[in-house]
This record gives structure tokens, C-alpha cells and sequence, in this order.
């Protein structure tokens, strides 16, 4: 018996340990580089594809007139103008939405009453796709800004709100009543035991909710705006400018990640306690 | 591991625990029918019986969790108005994002200043032998140490009463008899009234001044423990008693066992 459990996990064991961290732990900076090795080995390739003329510039501009396209625009000011837009626009939906959601999020969770008024109503709104809602929205607020903020705060709002009452629901009972019967009550009951149990799932929350935030907006700005990244790309398309709409790509994925980077480093603060969050745990 | 204090009755400051006519259902389910029990200030009391019995129930009333019961409870401490009841559980129930010292500052509730609290919880961390744990995080401890931090938690606040339901149950055999000497210390240091619910027999007659026997929602047994303290488990009388409160608990006739020795 404890001889078959040994074999059958010795074997495993010693596979793990020499196929992976070996090559990793010949030094940290290896370590760091590794997430580039694929997009730098791609940039290459594609680089040199344009170089031999394998592909042409009106499907895929080469990296480096998509480098030239972004000096121009940098050296205009044209892009920093962009991007500056476009993220505010992201942060100003991110904030209404989001705390609009969380507030509907804490209060469902924390009250039966609540929840039962108004969370069939969320349900039932939360099945129509927001981008559906883009002509409609075009006729409310025409294409100012109210209409981005809108579809983003919309786009936000329910991953927000999904995981911060699922997170408020399923924080440990046996915690709750351990923390009761030593006199916690109300908001010093919140903010001891009820939140930072929530905390996790807001935050996967938000995760998904920056996902969505950028989604949105640039698709709202494709078709209702006159500045912002969306916009620029939108514009270049009419101009042929491929190397303007890869630029605008490039940043969108550039962003998304900056953003998922925030939430992962906001994660790595304040979930420290959590096993699976600390430095060098689970990633 | 400290001596044994000597403990005068003048230093008892446990409360009374007066349980009269206790009963509560669920549902349809009657658990507690009619419970009397007395307890007196300062006493250890071990309470068993099978599983569902309603030992935990009985507990959680006294304890002040569950206020749906019939009947009378009254808690009465000399000198004070109001008796103070703690409850340790099976599980520690630390919170997974305070520290350990946070965690043991809990018990003194959500009304004092950080620093006094810290300061207590730091003293009562060291009577658990944890003083140097106080800055990790809960999961490095083991399962022995959590209850100790739990322990530590439920004592800070220095209460008259501690009702503990199957605080050990969850530990190795050797950890166990550890917790039991440092409950057993605590117990004699602090004075309070312990209540303790367990499924071990042993551990019943090793700590408790008294051992009840809860069957069909009363009290069907209630007899103290003779025998002085620190308790060998392997002495002729004690193995005795422990047969035939096994034999009780199991409803087997009890016989009569010779030992040669
Ligand atoms: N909240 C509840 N709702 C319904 N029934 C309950 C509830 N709590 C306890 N019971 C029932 O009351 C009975 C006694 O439960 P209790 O937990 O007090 O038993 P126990 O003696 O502590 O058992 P164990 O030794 O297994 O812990 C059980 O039959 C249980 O199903
Ligand atoms: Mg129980």
C-alpha cells in the first residue's frame, strides 16, 4: 500500500521539478522576461514578413511603419489627446458604474429586502447586451459624451454587482456569528468581517469589469464619437491608414493590460492574508 | 509547562449557572425538553451524550446565540451585574485577514482603543505560549496553534463563563493532551466556569469537576469526578469510571471489570 503511494508519486514530482523551474531559476530577470519571449518573437517575424514584402502594407503594416505612425502622432500630440480621452472617459464610467453596482451589490447582499425588490429587475436587464442598446443610446445623447459614459457605466456595472453580492452572500456564516457573539455589530461588523470576506470576489469583479470597460468604449467610440482612440481608428480606416489602425490595437491591447496589471497588483496589497495571493504563490 | 497555581475559593470569580426548565425545538423536532441544571461558580462541567443529543444547542443558548428557547437561563456572577459567556467552537473561526493578534483583540469586542487591545491580547497570546506568533497571518499556524490563538481570543476579555463545544475534537491525539493541560491551566488561573461538551471520556473525566449526561433532551446522568488534580488517566479508579460512563453513553450494561496489577 504505502510502497504503490510512494511510486506513484515519486515519478511526478521528479518530472515537475526538472522540466520547469530549472531553466527558470538561472536567474530572476529570466523569470520576468519570459511573459515577452512570444509577442517579441512574433514582432519579429511579422517584421520580417513585411521586410520581404510576404505581406503587403494594405493588410499589415510592418511594425516599424507602425513605429513611424506612432512618433507622427506622438509629435502632433494627436495621441496623447486620444488616449488622454478615451481613459477618462473609462475612469468616469469605471466610477459611476462601478459604484453604483457596488453600492446595489452591498445592499442586495446585505438585506432580503432589497434583494428581493430589486434583483429580479437587475437579472432581467442584465440578459440584454449592452452594446445592443448603441442606437438607442445615439438617439437619447446623441454623441456626447453622455452616451459613452452610459454604455460604459452599463458595461461595468454588472460585474460588479454580480460578484460583490455573490461575495457579500457567501462570506463565512461561522465567522459572522464568531465575530456577533464578541459584540460586532452593524458597520464595525462590515468592515471587520463582511467585507474583507467579500473582498476577493469584488475584486474579480473588477477585474471582469475593466475587460468590459474597454470593450465598450471602443466600440462606442467607433461609432459615436469624434476624439478618443475608437475614434482614431474609426477615422484611419477611411484614410486607409493601416498603420493607424494597428497602433490603435496595439494600445487597446497595451491598456487592457495595464489595466489587469493594476487589479492584480491591487489584489497582491490587499488580499496579502489570502494564501493564493501572496508574492510568490499562485499566479 | 508552569506549575499549578494554588487556587483559594476567594479567587473564583465564575459565575452561577442556573438553567431551569430549558427546552427547545426545531420544527416539529423537540430537542431540550424541560433541562434543569445547576452550576456553581468556578466549576468545570463536562457535558456528553450521542450524537444530536442537543449538547451543541444547549451551549449556544447559554452562550447567547440562540434566544428561541423556553424556560430560564440565568448567569449570575458575585459582584457583577452582568456575567459575561464566551464560546470556543470546534473549528477556531479566526479571521483568515487579521493577524493573529488582531484575532485575539476581537474577543475584547468593537469598543476599545487599539492599543489597550493589543496590549491585552498580547498577554493573553503569551498565557497560550503564542506571545512571538502575534504578526503572522492565521494559515502559517497549525491546527493546534489556531486553537490556541481561538482560546486566547475567547479568555482576553476575561469572561465568567467559557463554554467550549468540542473545542479538541479537530486535533491529533498528542496536541489534544497538550490543549488539555493548557485548559486545564487557564481554567485554574482564571477561575472561570467551564462548560465543556466532548465525545471523549477521558477527556470528560481528565478535566471536569462534573460530567452531565444529556439523553432525550434532559439530563439523565450528573455525578462529579472525585479524583484530585493533575489526573492520571491510567489509575485503577479512573479507568473504572471511564467504563462506565461509556457504558452510559452506550446504554451497555456496565460490567463490573477486574484489574490485576
Ligand atoms: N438550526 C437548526 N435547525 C434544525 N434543526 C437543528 C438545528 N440545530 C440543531 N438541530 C437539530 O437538533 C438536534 C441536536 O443538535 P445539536 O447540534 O445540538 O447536537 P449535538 O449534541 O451537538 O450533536 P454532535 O455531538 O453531533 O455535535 C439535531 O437533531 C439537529 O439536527
Ligand atoms: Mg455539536
Amino acid at each position: 500500500m504505502t510502497d504503490l503511494a510512494f511510486d506513484a508519486i515519486k515519478p511526478a514530482t521528479g518530472s515537475n521539478r526538472t522540466l520547469w523551474p530549472t531553466s527558470l531559476r538561472f536567474g530572476l530577470p529570466n523569470q520576468k522576461l519570459l511573459p515577452w519571449l512570444l509577442p517579441i518573437t512574433i514582432l519579429t517575424l511579422w517584421q520580417l514578413a513585411s521586410s520581404v514584402g510576404a505581406l503587403p502594407a494594405s493588410i499589415l503594416p510592418s511594425p516599424t511603419s507602425v513605429f513611424f505612425a506612432a512618433q507622427r502622432l506622438i509629435l502632433s500630440g494627436e495621441l496623447q489627446g486620444h488616449i488622454a480621452t478615451s481613459f477618462s472617459r473609462a475612469a468616469t464610467g469605471l466610477l459611476i458604474g462601478g459604484s453604483i453596482a457596488f453600492t446595489l451589490g452591498l445592499s442586495n447582499g446585505l438585506s432580503r429586502l432589497s434583494e428581493r425588490l430589486l434583483d429580479t429587475t437587475l437579472q432581467m436587464i442584465r440578459n440584454i447586451p449592452n452594446l445592443a442598446l448603441i442606437p438607442l443610446v445615439i438617439l437619447w445623447f446623441g454623441i456626447d459624451e453622455t452616451s459613452k459614459l452610459f454604455l460604459v457605466s452599463l458595461g461595468v456595472f454588472f460585474p460588479i454587482y454580480i460578484n460583490t453580492f455573490h461575495g457579500i452572500r457567501t462570506v463565512d456564516s461561522q465567522l459572522v456569528e464568531m465575530a456577533r457573539s464578541y459584540g460586532f455589530h452593524g458597520f464595525q461588523l462590515f468592515l471587520r468581517v463582511i467585507f474583507p470576506g467579500a473582498l476577493p470576489s469584488i475584486l474579480v469583479g473588477l477585474r471582469y469589469a475593466l475587460g468590459i470597460m474597454w470593450l465598450t468604449l471602443i466600440v462606442a467610440e467607433s461609432i459615436a464619437a469624434q476624439s478618443g482612440l475608437g475614434y482614431m481608428a474609426m477615422s484611419a480606416r477611411e484614410f486607409m491608414q493601416t498603420d493607424v489602425v494597428v497602433l490603435a490595437i496595439l494600445i487597446y491591447a497595451l491598456l487592457g493590460k495595464a489595466a489587469d496589471s493594476t487589479v492584480r497588483a491591487i489584489e497582491r496589497w490587499s488580499l496579502s492574508w489570502h494564501p493564493a495571493y501572496r508574492k510568490g504563490g499562485l499566479q | 509547562m508552569n506549575a499549578l497555581p494554588q487556587v483559594s475559593a476567594a479567587d473564583i470569580k465564575g459565575a452561577a449557572i442556573s438553567i431551569r426548565h430549558v427546552g427547545r425545538s426545531f420544527a416539529s423536532k423537540t430537542v431540550l425538553t424541560d433541562l434543569k441544571l445547576e452550576i456553581e461558580p468556578g466549576e468545570f462541567v463536562a457535558v456528553v451524550g450521542q450524537s444530536g443529543c442537543g449538547k451543541s444547542t444547549l451551549l449556544r443558548i447559554i452562550a447567547g446565540l440562540d434566544d428561541a428557547y423556553t424556560g430560564k437561563i440565568v448567569i449570575e456572577s458575585e459582584g457583577r451585574d452582568t456575567a459575561s459567556a464566551r464560546i470556543m467552537y470546534q473549528e477556531p473561526r479566526l479571521l483568515p485577514w487579521a493577524s493573529v493578534i488582531d484575532n485575539v483583540a476581537m474577543g475584547l469586542g468593537p469598543d476599545i482603543t487599539r492599543q489597550v487591545a493589543l496590549i491585552r491580547a498580547r498577554k493573553a497570546l503569551d498565557a497560550v505560549g503564542l506571545g512571538d506568533r502575534g504578526s503572522e497571518w492565521p494559515h502559517v499556524l497549525s491546527g493546534g496553534q489556531k486553537q490556541r490563538v481561538a482560546l486566547a481570543r475567547a479568555l482576553v476579555s476575561r469572561p465568567d463563563v467559557l463554554v467550549l463545544d468540542e473545542p479538541l475534537g479537530a486535533l491529533d491525539a498528542l496536541t489534544r493532551i497538550e490543549m488539555q493541560q493548557l485548559l486545564e491551566r487557564v481554567w485554574l488561573e482564571e477561575g472561570f466556569t467551564a462548560l465543556l461538551v466532548t465525545h471523549d471520556v477521558v477527556e470528560a473525566l481528565t478535566l471536569a469537576d462534573r460530567v452531565v449526561l444529556i439523553e432525550q433532551g434532559e439530563i439523565a446522568l450528573d455525578f462529579k469526578v472525585p479524583f484530585p488534580r493533575p489526573r492520571k488517566r491510567s489509575s485503577v479508579p479512573f479507568v473504572t469510571l471511564e467504563e462506565r460512563l461509556l457504558a452510559a453513553l452506550l446504554h451497555t450494561n456496565h460490567q463490573p471489570v477486574d484489574y490485576v496489577i
